[in-house]
């Protein structure tokens, strides 16, 4: 007898506009997603159709317009620590050192000093950047900052993760290792993870489950579950036949 | 190897020295062109400094009088800063807040502190009051108008970062908006602070019996010109003496701010 | 908005002005109530006599001071508009002098390196000092009167002028310098098509600075050393104690200036909206 899956986080029929002087702009149009505890999904589309707007609406920090995001069963009404957000652009405390920043949802949460140190070195530790502690983020280059960022996030303890292109601005070496470390930590330290991209490869390479989403407006196309035994291999066939299959799809959509 | 690294470090001492020698022979070349009585040279105005060191002006030693000008500066220039960030955050922070204090405000702003100097005799009379007073207004509605934009251009996305990790109104204000604004509060504490030592001096000239500005009014009263240069010197050079040690603290405040360094 | 799929794009109806003035009309309902509160409060205090005559007015006898010194040259010697008219002169005499000479000198002292490192040093000597302590020897030097202090305020106005244009010019991105030079224009070409172009934004941050500057500086000038002249006006209002005097002045002092910034801000609008440089 299968188990039900448990639906972490989930939307439903989820709508959003934005209106400027001339234009109403439909960003997203009736966008379902569904979850699954501990499931890596991969939102996988071109730019500028609405991946960050789905993913601020699951975190709280924008509300859709029609329809609704829930948790645990329950509807999302704000943020909260319950659903981290790696942003695109880093988002660190400029005033506040490596470790000030990684302990910083601890420190909200008024969790003591040593406990929330020991926690934040952990993490630390794990994105590798022991030696950094008492770094300033403008002292520590693009990869560093977002390794913070990353350890930020998870060292919260939230159940889920959004991640939104936290790997868009980097370059491409730096793209790859930081992708491995991403897999390595959650196969660690598993929790549901929403990762938004643009890029084909990164999609195959971390998700379980490859959500394309198309333009015109924001909607989801199809949905590829990915089979491969992680880690895997760029090169390997079966993620080249991935590859082919989801980039005709997207392609169309364009 | 050697040589080189000494001509670097010797550049940074030359060249303002040379900036400095060829200022005082422009300065000499007009005394000579204008005349001793209205522009004195370089070398008299030296005498008169070394003279004006050496008695007292006015029941007051010079480097008292320079006392009384920085006090009144100090004392007025932390007062504003005491009332106006907090008024200018808290504005910035609270819409509505801003919306209250707003009108009072913008009537107020426009107007000269200076413009200021004959009420405020009116209501404090003439002695410290005055001069504390108009150096305040000038400096508050400074720190009040960069705190504000400080706080109001905190970057969204910082404050959207901290409400992901669950921050209450008031964690996000202490713990990310105040924080973010402090270097737009740094760029407008200098400013301040010059506001106040100009302010100062104009209270000073219209009526003081001490301070930098009774030094140049004397110099004036009693027509002569070299006292009222040295006046000015020390003027200047106190100005500039105080924009420096307000860089150094900054840089001690905002370690993270890299343009600083 | 180009990057927006156009299927995505419902053309609309843009909100009516009406509706958008009912938006900002219940934004502005508090800030009205407050204001209204506040001249109340500034009524009952001195109508009950918890502040003196001589000190502080209710805003109702400033109304009607403000109606009689608009015709009435009694008693400090001119009407209001008379004063206006004197200090307005003064200080855009004295900002139009500094612009002219002030803005062509910063923005080639950023360019010319020969020119910078001539007037550098002056001018690094001469702007610690404000211009106000300038006065009492522009006094021995011009006298009391309009010399003296149109000098004061040109000084006052001619720093930011400079600093300004200068800093703009220096900012220039050297990128756009490159490809004008390998176009093979000449230093002078590259200075006038791209070097000021970009250097505008921040000359007119200079050129507000500078506008406030040399109003505060006739101020008070006009509060050591005139006849006439808005700054006159209040010295002569604490002489004669008269607070309402005073304070009609400040505000008119206040006025003027705002209204000039905001001339100065339209200009900008004009002539500088576009960041971009115009090759």
């Amino acid at each position: 007898m299968a188990q039900r899956p448990n639906i972490k986080i989930e939307c439903r029929n989820i709508s959003k506009m934005f209106l400027t002087e001339q234009y109403t702009i439909n960003v997203l149009d009736d966008v379902s997603l569904q979850v699954e505890e501990n499931e890596f999904v991969v939102v996988l589309g071109p730019g500028q159709c609405g991946k960050t707007t789905l993913l601020n609406c699951m975190a709280g920090i924008i509300m859709p317009d029609e329809g609704k995001v829930l948790m645990d069963g329950k509807e999302v009404t704000g943020p909260g620590p319950d659903r981290g957000v790696v942003f695109q652009q880093y988002a660190l405390f400029p005033w506040k050192t490596v470790m000030d920043n990684v302990s910083f949802g601890l420190y909200i949460k008024g969790v003591d000093k040593s406990k929330r140190n020991a926690t934040a070195q952990k993490y630390i530790d794990l994105v590798g950047l022991q030696g950094f502690e008492k770094s300033y983020p403008h002292q520590l280059s693009g990869g560093m900052k977002q390794r913070v960022g990353l350890a930020r996030a998870w060292a919260n303890g939230p159940d889920v993760l959004l991640m939104d292109e936290p790997f868009g601005a980097l370059d491409a070496q730096t793209r790859y290792s930081m992708e491995k470390e991403t897999l390595s930590i959650w196969e660690k330290d598993k929790r549901t993870v929403v990762f938004v991209t643009n890029n084909v490869e990164e999609a195959i390479y971390l998700g379980d489950r490859v959500v394309v989403m198309s333009c015109m407006p924001g909607h989801i196309k199809s949905q590829y579950p990915i089979d491969i035994p992680k880690p895997r291999e760029y090169t390997d066939p079966r993620f080249l036949e991935m590859r082919r299959k989801i980039s005709n799809d997207t392609e169309l959509s364009l | 190897m050697i040589a080189s690294e000494f001509f670097k470090k010797g550049s940074k001492l030359f060249l303002p020295l040379l900036s400095v020698a060829v200022c005082l022979s422009i300065w000499e070349v007009l005394h000579l062109i204008i005349g001793g009585d209205f522009l004195p040279s370089p070398y008299q105005v030296f005498k008169e400094a070394l003279r004006m060191f050496s008695v007292k002006i006015g029941g007051n030693t010079v480097w008292m009088h320079i006392f009384y000008s920085l006090r009144r500066v100090v004392i007025a220039y932390l007062l504003g800063a005491a009332t106006g960030l907090p008024l200018g955050m808290y504005m910035g922070w609270n819409r509505t807040f801003d919306k209250v204090v707003k009108p009072v405000f913008e009537v107020l702003r426009p107007i000269p502190p200076i413009a200021w100097i004959p009420i405020a005799i009116l209501w404090l009379g003439i002695g410290e009051g005055p001069k504390i007073f108009i150096c305040y207004v000038g400096a508050f509605v400074i720190f009040v108008l960069n705190a504000y934009t400080g706080m109001r251009y905190t970057d969204p996305l910082l404050i959207a970062a901290a409400r992901t990790y669950g921050a209450s109104r008031r964690q996000q204000l202490f713990n990310v908006a105040i924080p973010a604004s402090l270097p737009s509060v740094f760029a407008g504490v200098q400013n301040a602070l010059s506001m106040s030592w100009m302010c100062v001096l104009a209270a000073e000239l219209v009526g003081a019996r001490e301070g930098v500005g009774y030094l140049i009014i004397q110099g004036m009263d009693m027509y002569k010109p070299p006292m009222i240069m040295v006046g000015m010197i020390i003027i200047g050079i106190i100005g500039a003496s105080l924009a420096v040690t307000l860089r150094w603290f900054e840089r001690l405040v905002c370690p993270w701010r890299r343009d600083l360094t | 908005m180009e990057n927006v799929c156009k299927q995505a794009l419902i053309p609309r109806t843009p909100t009516p002005y009406v509706l958008q003035l009912k938006a900002s009309a219940a934004d502005n309902t508090i800030s009205l109530i407050s204001f209204i509160v506040f001249l109340i409060a500034w009524e009952l205090i001195c109508r009950l006599g918890i502040v003196g005559p001589y000190q502080l007015v209710p805003p109702s006898q400033l109304v009607s001071t403000f109606i009689i010194k608009l015709t009435e040259a009694n008693p400090d010697g001119g009407t209001l508009f008379e004063h206006t008219e004197t200090s307005l002169l003064l200080a855009l005499t004295g900002f139009g002098a500094a612009v002219v000479i002030g803005v062509p000198l910063g923005l080639l002292m950023g360019w010319y390196k020969p020119l910078d490192l001539m007037v550098t040093p002056v001018f690094d000597a001469i702007r610690p000092i404000p211009p106000i302590a300038w006065i009492p020897l522009a006094i021995i030097w011009l006298g009391i009167g309009l010399p003296a202090k149109a000098f004061i305020i040109w000084l006052a106005a001619f720093v930011p002028c400079v600093i300004n244009s200068y800093t703009g010019i220096k900012l220039t991105n050297p990128v756009l310098t490159r490809v004008a030079e390998i176009y093979g224009a000449s230093r002078w070409e590259t200075f006038y098509k791209i070097g000021v172009p970009s250097a505008i934004p921040m000359v007119f941050t200079g050129l507000k600075l500078s506008l406030n500057a040399s109003w505060t500086t006739l101020v008070a000038a006009e509060l050591l050393a005139a006849s006439q002249g808005l700054g006159y006006l209040i010295q002569m209002g604490r002489r004669l104690s008269r607070p309402d005097i005073i304070i009609v002045g400040m505000l008119t002092i206040g006025l003027t200036g705002a209204l000039m910034s905001w001339g100065l801000n339209l200009i900008e609008a004009r002539f500088a909206s576009s960041k971009r440089v115009r090759l």
